[in-house]
């Protein structure tokens, strides 16, 4: 196996097609080693871009939070202007695994790795990221609805393209969102359920809502029952209740031997839908 | 195979590597460092902990080529000849060491975070070792050793 430390992306990019399919980019590689000590995956040539110059680093830019998609984990959970802007998402970074796990580890490569429940990915679902990805025909850009191809299975091909950054519109007055988790403990543990929300209220009315849960699916899932339930209406105790329930309509989750049985997934996510939308409440009110 | 140049515990070293080992793999096999420890193998226990750059990091997935020219403490580094580290010093007055297995890559683990930041809070603290599994002692013990080692760090001790 052949290792290369890509200087830019477009060297990573270059490497990538000169392999033609037999090498892949790696970033914190948390995931990809583990896959690769699994014999889940036998690359010949990785392509390191935690080095990449033009993928370093998070600023604001605009109206938008630019987040290159080598800034690790810890980078983003600490940095103050994520910490400001969005707090859920600061929240999700700085769950995942265990600091040494987030010293390395990309929020890109959260969601690259398309695992049902990443919780940096599913922190970031709800706010409308817009993924910049480069390949042989050039840089185009993906939502979050289209990055998930199935279970562990990611729609960017990391043999031939690299995504490069991610962009986040920052929120405006009168948005807020959350990131709530049910879990076993504080580190190193996958968790049961999280939920993730955005939401405009003004003049106490939902403009719109952005309700992500998982692990009950491919992916973050927008519990869209459950925002269509919401929007134009109060978010009263009982409206959150009520939109906790909905969110059923729309997750199928699985059983898990550690991580709580369908049964107990199915009892305790409107719970959870039901706390994200108060703390995007608490924070607007 | 390919060349590798890297600084551990303050030397330069450089060794013909194959890629597709890991950092852990690279230092107890290929240097001896091993005090590095490898537990689960896949980043859920924290026993392989190093300074990489200065930020703790699993060893055992990092790919050694990631090494180039970095800045590397292992255990081996930590005390000064003889003299141990205040770290290491209060674990052992503390009773936070009992089989040990662990206890290398706790110490790096508070050593990146004591480095960083000298005077934490508790949940600062658990932060920085929640990664590092520990089956004896229970980790109050190690809290408090950590305490310990932070105030005689404040005071100048090294």
């Amino acid at each position: 196996m052949q290792y290369i430390n890509a200087a830019s992306s477009s060297e990573a990019l270059a490497a990538l097609l000169k392999a033609d399919g037999r090498g892949m980019v790696i970033a914190g590689g948390t995931d990809v080693i583990v896959d690769m000590k699994n014999g889940k995956i036998h690359p010949e040539l990785l392509i390191d871009v935690t080095r990449a110059a033009d993928m370093q680093g998070i600023r604001v830019e605009d109206d938008k939070l630019v987040i290159g998609a080598a800034a690790t984990l810890t980078q983003i959970a600490r940095h103050e202007a994520v910490r400001r802007f969005y707090p859920s998402l600061a929240k999700g970074c700085g769950t995942v695994g265990s600091l040494q796990i987030r010293n390395s580890a990309t929020l890109a490569g959260n969601v690259i790795s398309a695992q049902p429940a990443g919780d940096g990915a599913m922190a970031l679902a709800p706010l409308a990221p817009v993924f910049t990805v480069l390949s042989a025909a050039g840089e185009r850009t993906m939502t979050m609805g289209e990055m998930y191809a199935g279970f562990a299975r990611s729609a960017v091909d990391h043999s031939r393209e690299l995504v490069t950054r991610i962009t986040v519109p920052l929120p405006g007055a009168h948005e807020a969102a959350s990131f709530v988790r049910l879990e076993l403990r504080k580190s190193l543990s996958l968790p049961m359920l999280n939920c993730a929300a955005m939401v405009h209220y003004e003049d106490g009315a939902v403009r719109w809502v952005r309700i992500t849960m998982a692990p009950v699916g491919v992916g973050p899932v927008r519990a869209a029952a459950a925002e269509a339930y919401l929007t134009g209406g109060p978010l009263t105790e009982e409206a959150m209740s009520r939109a906790g329930e909905l969110a059923l309509e729309n997750a199928n989750p699985r059983s898990n031997p550690l991580r709580g049985s369908r049964e107990y997934r199915l009892e305790t996510l409107p719970v959870m839908v039901r706390r994200a939308l108060e703390e995007c409440r608490a924070q607007l009110v | 195979m390919a060349e590798l140049h890297t600084t551990i515990n303050g030397e330069a070293v450089a060794a013909d590597v194959d890629p597709a080992m890991t950092l852990a793999e690279f230092l107890r096999e290929k240097l001896y460092l091993t005090g590095t420890k490898i537990g689960c193998g896949r980043g859920e226990c924290g026993a392989c902990t190093i300074i990489m750059n200065g930020k703790s990091v699993v060893s055992c997935l990092i790919p050694v080529m990631r090494a180039e020219g970095a800045v590397l403490q292992t255990i081996e580094g930590v005390a000064n000849g003889r003299k141990l580290h205040p770290i290491q010093e209060e674990f052992i007055n503390k009773g936070a060491i009992q089989c040990g297995f662990c206890t290398p890559g706790m110490i790096m683990s508070s050593k990146a975070l004591l480095d960083a930041n000298p005077d934490p809070t508790r949940e600062e603290i658990r932060e920085a070792l929640g990664g590092n599994v520990c089956r004896c002692t229970g980790y109050v013990n190690i809290e408090q050793a950590v305490n310990a080692a932070a105030e005689r760090m404040r005071k100048g001790e090294k």
